[in-house]
């Protein structure tokens, strides 16, 4: 028995993490293969064309990959797994974008049938212009986001050469004082500068704002930073503040109750798919400064018409910042072709070894549905279904101890249905946040929280992304959107910042048993197992019992 | 050939050939065995026939083809000399770069003339070389098969029908001495064209055009077409017999001529030796090895799910044999592979026995007996068996797919699927691959170059490359080999070498220690799945399959936990205990807690609810009462079982146990789905309204009053237009008639008048009348009014009013008085 991978015909990888030679495995494989599932013992990892592509764009060439699969194989690997991989990679490059000093933007090809190939397309012809020699084409400037949009889609992915512009000089530099840019932070910030544009894929509380940040002080231009919401707004602005030579001055935010516009400009994604009679009034801001960088947070969470604008902004410098590349919607293809390939990921485990993260216990507690809630249920209107079980009242009793049981420790309650938040701030005497919150109250209540002037917080899928509670160490979920995984994901994250004690982080999703509420939770928290995040199961009557 | 004097017939050649030389023959052309000939004679005489020769032919490599063409274009006999100087040429040419061809073909001549004379193609001494006959006729040029060689008839045959004038006319023009003697005119010019000096001279004074012309047919095909009034240079050539006459539109080039244009050379491109297949890759033998064992194991795993898919009955055999295309893609689904690889597992499958149809009514395609016991082989013997079971096979699956020669599409394991060649092949290609140092993967296009040079003629298609039977198989066959393990990475495997040289026990101990090692544990994890890091042991796989789903094949498999795959293992009878003692004792890490959980909780609920049938039950009130009952004997036929303490349940039907009960002495109610009880009356049973069922009488419907009334008074108007007494309007007049049948005539005067006082009175009259058709006819009609030489009346006959019209009626007479009565 040799080499600690084990290459599966559906073209999943199965690395042992226990391996001696694991970890090697890990380095060499990462480039081109996406970690989907990473549990205890053995990961899985996804070959794609999408990696294979992000693996040539990064540099590697199919002779890499293949020596990676045959050195660390454990059993042969199928040659025509190895041919496959040869012939994707191939694909890639062939066709270029780059400028030309006479016709501008113009599509090259090594390839001359592939060209032909893609020209014939009914979805090219209108993106491309003059036949300027058989293997070149001209391309319209504002379509170098579309043709490289419908390139992918016809599987002949073409490398952008066409450089970016500067953008507007403004001066950045990271302020280190007492502090510094993480290793894997300051890998990322270079893996992206590097390539060009691109997505940093790092772990909740990994420090994505820094690599934002590092990013800029590399760039040293105006900044365009496009945000999930307005407390995310703040956040980044308190963030740069604290971590940059920007002032309080320089940093504009454009939201729905501000419109500043300064040399960096925080936008939520809200206000700019904002719809006026058909239009989108904000989108001038995209135009509103000669951007040198723009940063995306969250990209998968990026709204389908940011996509269409992000489209005519090839020329500027992409930088997309997310925690996972998996979209609920699959559009991952779009991040690809539009922010750009991944430039740099690190395991969120990998992470927590390094002690930047914290570890976590997670649990999922199950609670018995009484006789009458159990009929109630039977009888609930399909759409209404979920709603009920998760809002059951034995819910908030086993919530109640919960929160006793961690009395002291600072603790967050999060849910989806306002009426049982409410009900539970009434029992657990502890402020709500919700929507109708305003921000000026939600950054006081956090505040006090951070202060530890409070120790419970109950808050909606307001607070999912981005709010930075430092000293949380206990997460309640009492309910979640269906089975989205990137929410778990996020919520998880709530409680995986450092801790100044070094205490663990317990994570709890609280679960009625015999529903679909069951259901969703097994959906989410198999995500956590993937990630590494081991989960026991609890009966809501032991833990009350131990109480 | 021992003997002084020189064989005569091929009958006294093979007769002079030793035993063992005449076994040669037998072995290359086992066709002349069947029936075995009396004697040499006959031997001779059939291996002369001429299905014989060309099956022969298409057995000869390229070389030998090319010797026994230029023997059929060289005079019979022919001297080993020519025959040497037709294969390399007679060196007066741009001789430099053919020196080494030229060596080439004279050493390579004695073998492929060897060759010819063991197989009774060739015989006679090398001085008197004779190509049999049909032989000959094959391959040499006629107009309807151009030969290979691109040469023409000779200049004997082709002016075979010309006039001596025409020839006469040649000679001269081509400068030589006239002669009345045809024979000796076409020796002379054959005499001129085989002359290198006298021929170049001759064609030194040729228009440059004619020379072009000549180019284009030196080397085949030496026809062309000309018009009545040729080009001034095709003239040229034609004057003097360059150009022979052929049709009246066509002309040949005689073989002669070609023969000097061509320096003497039969072939364009002499091929004396195989093409080298050259290698497209060298590998490590033991990388080639292992990589071969892996897809070895695949495809065992692969064939053994091909059974187990199929286990419980496969697909329905079409009606005309084979796998629907939809089966064939449902199993290409499952099996998670094409179909084209698909359908090569499941013709493997067949061929090794594996599979077959089960004879039933609705025929079925099911695993065979022998199936089980291949299972049961290590995996090394299920792969040998496997493997020489697809050497010799004559079912091509790289058909399926495609059309026959009617346009029918081809389904697996369906008919019409072998090919002979295809073992031969198949032997070929495995055996130049074995002629390659180890780990060498050969370059297919050398590869399907050397199987063209062998079998030139076999299976092979006009239009050449890659598209012919032979390239198809070799190419299918290098695809078979990589899926079957035969080779890894191109190139063949110790493995195979050895069951190709040395046979199945040898193969199999090479094979044995590449193929991984059954495992007997698991990796579980907390995302509820198991991850088996290698193939697991038979029945440890088996368990894992009925407990988990397989989510991911390959060199591991990962199999997932859910709620339902727990359930089905509870189903097949597990018990949580069961479950929880394979996992632990299987898995080489702790079970994961959510995964002992999911257990624990699927089985909490697993059979909480109880479904069984009954046909009856007795329902009391009183449990002494039903204790009563169980512990009478005379219950036990019921089959009664207590489901509560005031339930039992029977399979006996209600009628019955109601009977039975009541014997028993007992007063039981029946009752209904509703629970009420049912009270037995007679006749209580009542049909939804319906209405009585019509009576079916024997003829027409009885007919009601206004029908009868009708009828009657059209019988009777009938009746009283032919029997009524009319009165003769102008008695003895000579235009009346009396005789009653016939239609009254009346002048129209005489109509008019009448008709006019019939209106006038009311009475009725009778006429005769012919309607626009020119029917004829009487009526008795009653006129109301007479005008514009029409008559409204009502008409007795038809019972109503109608209008006729005066100058149709042929006359009028009134009725008698009595008549009417």
């Amino acid at each position: 028995m040799t080499g600690p991978l084990i290459v599966q015909s559906d073209k999943t990888l199965l690395l042992e993490v226990d391996h001696e030679l694991a970890d090697a495995c890990r380095r060499v494989i990462a480039p081109f293969a996406e970690l989907e599932r990473a549990p205890e013992h053995i990961h899985t990892y996804r070959v794609t064309p999408l990696g294979l592509w992000n693996a040539r764009a990064a540099g590697h060439d199919a002779e890499q990959v293949v020596d990676a699969l045959v050195e660390y194989s454990r059993y042969p690997v199928p040659h025509a797994l190895l041919v496959d991989i040869a012939e994707t990679m191939a694909r890639y490059g062939r066709l270029t974008l780059s400028k030309h000093p006479v016709h501008g933007l113009v599509l090259t090809s090594t390839d001359r049938p592939v060209l032909e190939e893609i020209l014939r397309s009914k979805k090219v012809q209108p993106l491309v212009g003059a036949r300027l020699d058989p293997d070149t084409v001209a391309v319209h400037p504002s379509e170098r986001g579309q043709i490289k949009q419908t390139l992918l889609k016809l599987g002949w992915p073409a490398e952008d050469l066409a450089g970016y512009v500067d953008g507007e000089a403004h001066p950045i530099e990271l302020a280190e004082d007492g502090w510094a840019l993480r290793p894997y932070q300051r890998q990322a910030v270079e893996g992206f500068w590097h390539g060009g544009s691109g997505v940093v894929v790092l772990p909740c509380g990994a420090g994505k704002t820094l690599v934002g940040a590092g990013a800029m002080a590399e760039a040293k231009a105006t900044t365009l930073i496009l945000v999930t919401n307005t407390v995310s707004a703040r956040q980044w602005k308190h963030e740069l503040v604290k971590r940059t030579s920007l002032t309080e001055e320089e940093i504009g935010e454009y939201s729905g109750t501000k419109k500043e516009i300064r040399p960096v400009t925080i936008a939520t994604y809200q206000v700019l798919t904002t719809r006026r009679k058909g239009i989108y009034p904000h989108l001038e801001l995209f135009d509103s400064r000669d951007w040198g960088l723009v940063v995306y947070d969250e990209v998968h969470l990026l709204p389908a018409p940011v996509f269409k604008f992000t489209a005519d902004l090839q020329a500027r410098r992409r930088l997309g910042l997310t925690a996972t590349l998996v979209r609920e919607d699959g559009r991952e293809s779009d991040v690809f072709s539009l922010i750009g390939p991944k430039r740099f990921d690190a395991p969120w485990k990998e992470i927590e070894a390094q002690g930047y993260i914290a570890p976590a216990d997670c649990v999922e507690v199950r609670v018995n549905l009484t006789d009458s809630e159990r009929l109630a249920y039977a009888t609930a209107e399909p759409e209404e279904k979920y709603r009920f079980c998760a809002t059951t009242a034995t819910k908030r009793k086993v919530t109640e101890a919960l929160v006793r049981k961690h009395q002291g420790e600072q603790t967050l309650v999060i849910g989806q249905y306002i009426d049982q938040l409410d009900e539970l701030g009434e029992h657990l005497d502890a402020p709500v946040i919700k929507g109708e919150t305003s921000n000026a109250q939600r950054e006081k209540l956090f505040g006090a929280f951070r202060n530890g002037e409070i120790s419970v917080l109950v808050v909606s899928k307001v607070a999912n992304f981005s709010i930075d509670l430092p000293e949380a160490t206990v997460a309640i979920q009492v309910s979640g959107t269906f089975g989205s995984r990137q929410e778990e994901a996020q919520r998880l994250g709530r409680v995986l910042r450092p801790k100044a004690d070094g205490h663990e982080a317990r994570f709890y999703s609280v679960v009625a048993r015999d529903t679909i509420d069951q259901d969703f939770a097994a959906h989410r928290q198999r995500f956590l197992a993937e990630q590494g995040y081991a989960y026991r199961i609890v009966d809501a009557d032991e833990l009350l019992a131990g109480n | 050939m021992g003997t002084t004097t020189p064989p005569r017939t091929l009958a006294e050649a093979l007769r002079a050939r030793g035993d063992e030389s005449l076994a040669g023959l037998l072995r290359a052309r086992p066709d002349l065995l069947n029936p075995v000939p009396n004697d040499i004679t006959q031997l001779a005489t059939r291996a002369g026939t001429r299905a014989s020769v060309v099956r022969a032919l298409e057995h000869l490599d390229r070389f030998a083809l090319q010797t026994a063409e230029a023997l059929a274009v060289a005079p019979d006999p022919a001297p080993y000399d020519i025959l040497l100087s037709l294969l390399t040429g007679d060196g007066l040419d741009d001789g430099e770069q053919r020196d080494d061809v030229g060596a080439a073909v004279t050493a390579a001549l004695p073998g492929a003339l060897a060759t010819l004379r063991e197989q009774a193609l060739v015989w006679g001494e090398d001085e008197r070389l004779r190509l049999v006959r049909t032989a000959r006729e094959l391959l040499a040029p006629s107009p309807q098969h151009p030969s290979p060689t691109g040469l023409g008839p000779t200049v004997a045959e082709a002016t075979a029908g010309m006039s001596p004038g025409r020839l006469q006319e040649i000679l001269t023009t081509a400068g030589l001495h006239a002669t009345h003697d045809p024979v000796s005119a076409v020796a002379a010019l054959s005499a001129l064209f085989t002359d290198r000096t006298r021929m170049a001279e001759l064609l030194d004074t040729a228009p440059v055009e004619a020379l072009s012309v000549l180019d284009r047919l030196v080397w085949g095909p030496p026809y062309g077409e000309v018009t009545p009034n040729p080009t001034p240079p095709v003239k040229w050539l034609r004057d003097r017999g360059l150009l022979l006459p052929v049709s009246t539109r066509t002309v040949v080039l005689p073989r002669e001529a070609a023969l000097h244009l061509r320096a003497g050379r039969a072939h364009r491109v002499p091929e004396p030796a195989p093409p080298v297949v050259t290698a497209a890759a060298e590998r490590d033998p033991q990388a080639v090895d292992r990589a071969a064992a892996g897809q070895a194991f695949t495809a065992l795993s692969t064939v053994e799910e091909l059974l187990k898919l199929w286990n419980g009955g496969g697909p329905a055999i079409l009606r005309a044999g084979g796998l629907s295309v939809r089966e064939l893609k449902r199993t290409a689904t499952a099996l998670d592979v094409t179909e084209p690889i698909a359908a090569f597992w499941v013709e493997l499958a067949y061929a090794a026995g594996l599979l077959a149809t089960d004879g039933e009514s609705d025929e079925r395609y099911a695993p065979t007996p022998a199936s089980d016991e291949w299972l049961d082989l290590s995996a090394q013997h299920r792969w040998t068996h496997l493997a020489t079971a697809w050497l010799p096979a004559t079912r091509v699956p790289g058909l399926v797919g495609g059309q026959d020669a009617k346009g029918r599409a081809l389904s697996a394991l369906g008919p019409e699927l072998d090919r002979s060649a295809a073992p031969d092949v198949r032997r070929r290609v495995l055996a130049l691959f074995a002629e390659l140092p180890p780990g060498t993967a050969p370059d297919p296009e050398t590869l399907l170059r050397r199987l063209r040079w062998e079998r030139p003629l076999r299976g092979s298609s006009p239009s050449g490359e890659g598209t012919d039977l032979r390239s198809r198989l070799a190419l299918w066959t290098l695809n078979e080999a990589e899926l079957l393990g035969i080779t890894g990475r191109g190139a063949l495997s110790s493995q195979a070498r050895a069951l190709l040289e040395e046979g199945e026990e040898t193969a199999a101990a090479f094979l044995a220690p590449l193929l991984p090692e059954p495992l007997d544990h698991v990796l579980l994890q907390a995302d509820l799945t198991a991850v088996a890091p290698g193939p697991l042991e038979r029945p440890l796989a088996e368990t894992l399959s009925v407990l988990a789903d397989v989510e991911s094949k390959g060199g591991a498999t990962v199999y997932r936990f859910t709620p339902g795959s727990v359930r089905r293992a509870l189903d097949a009878g597990q018990a949580a205990a069961d479950l929880h003692a394979f996992l632990a004792a299987h898995s080489r890490t702790p079970v994961p807690q959510p995964l002992s959980y999911l257990i624990d909780d699927v089985a909490r609920r697993h059979g909480h609810l109880r479904i069984g049938a009954a046909s009856a039950y007795v329902r009391c009130d009183d449990e002494a009462v039903l204790n009563e009952i169980l512990a009478d004997r005379r219950s036990t036929g019921l089959r009664l079982r207590r489901l509560a303490p005031t339930v039992l349940a029977s399979q006996a039907d209600p009628g019955s146990l109601l009977e039975a009960l009541r014997e028993m002495g007992y007063a039981p109610a029946a009752e209904s789905a509703e629970g009420d009880v049912l009270i037995t009356r007679a006749g209580a049973r009542r049909t939804p309204p319906r209405t009585p069922p019509t009576p079916v009488p024997e003829g027409p419907p009885v007919p009601d009053d206004t029908l009868l009334g009708a009828a009657v008074r059209a019988i009777r108007a009938g009746d009283t237009a032919a029997t009524v007494i009319r009165k003769d309007p102008a008695e003895g007049g000579p235009s009346s008639t009396t005789s009653s049948g016939s239609l009254p005539r009346t002048t129209s005067a005489e109509t008019l008048a009448t008709v006019q006082a019939a209106a006038m009175t009311g009475t009725a009259v009778w006429i005769g009348y012919v309607n626009a058709e020119g029917a004829a006819s009487q009526r008795v009609i009653a006129p109301v009014r007479v005008e514009g030489g029409f008559v409204t009346a009502y008409d007795h006959t038809a019972d109503e009013v109608r209008t006729f019209a005066l100058h149709r009626i042929t006359g009028v007479a009134e009725l008698a008085e009595d008549g009417k009565g």
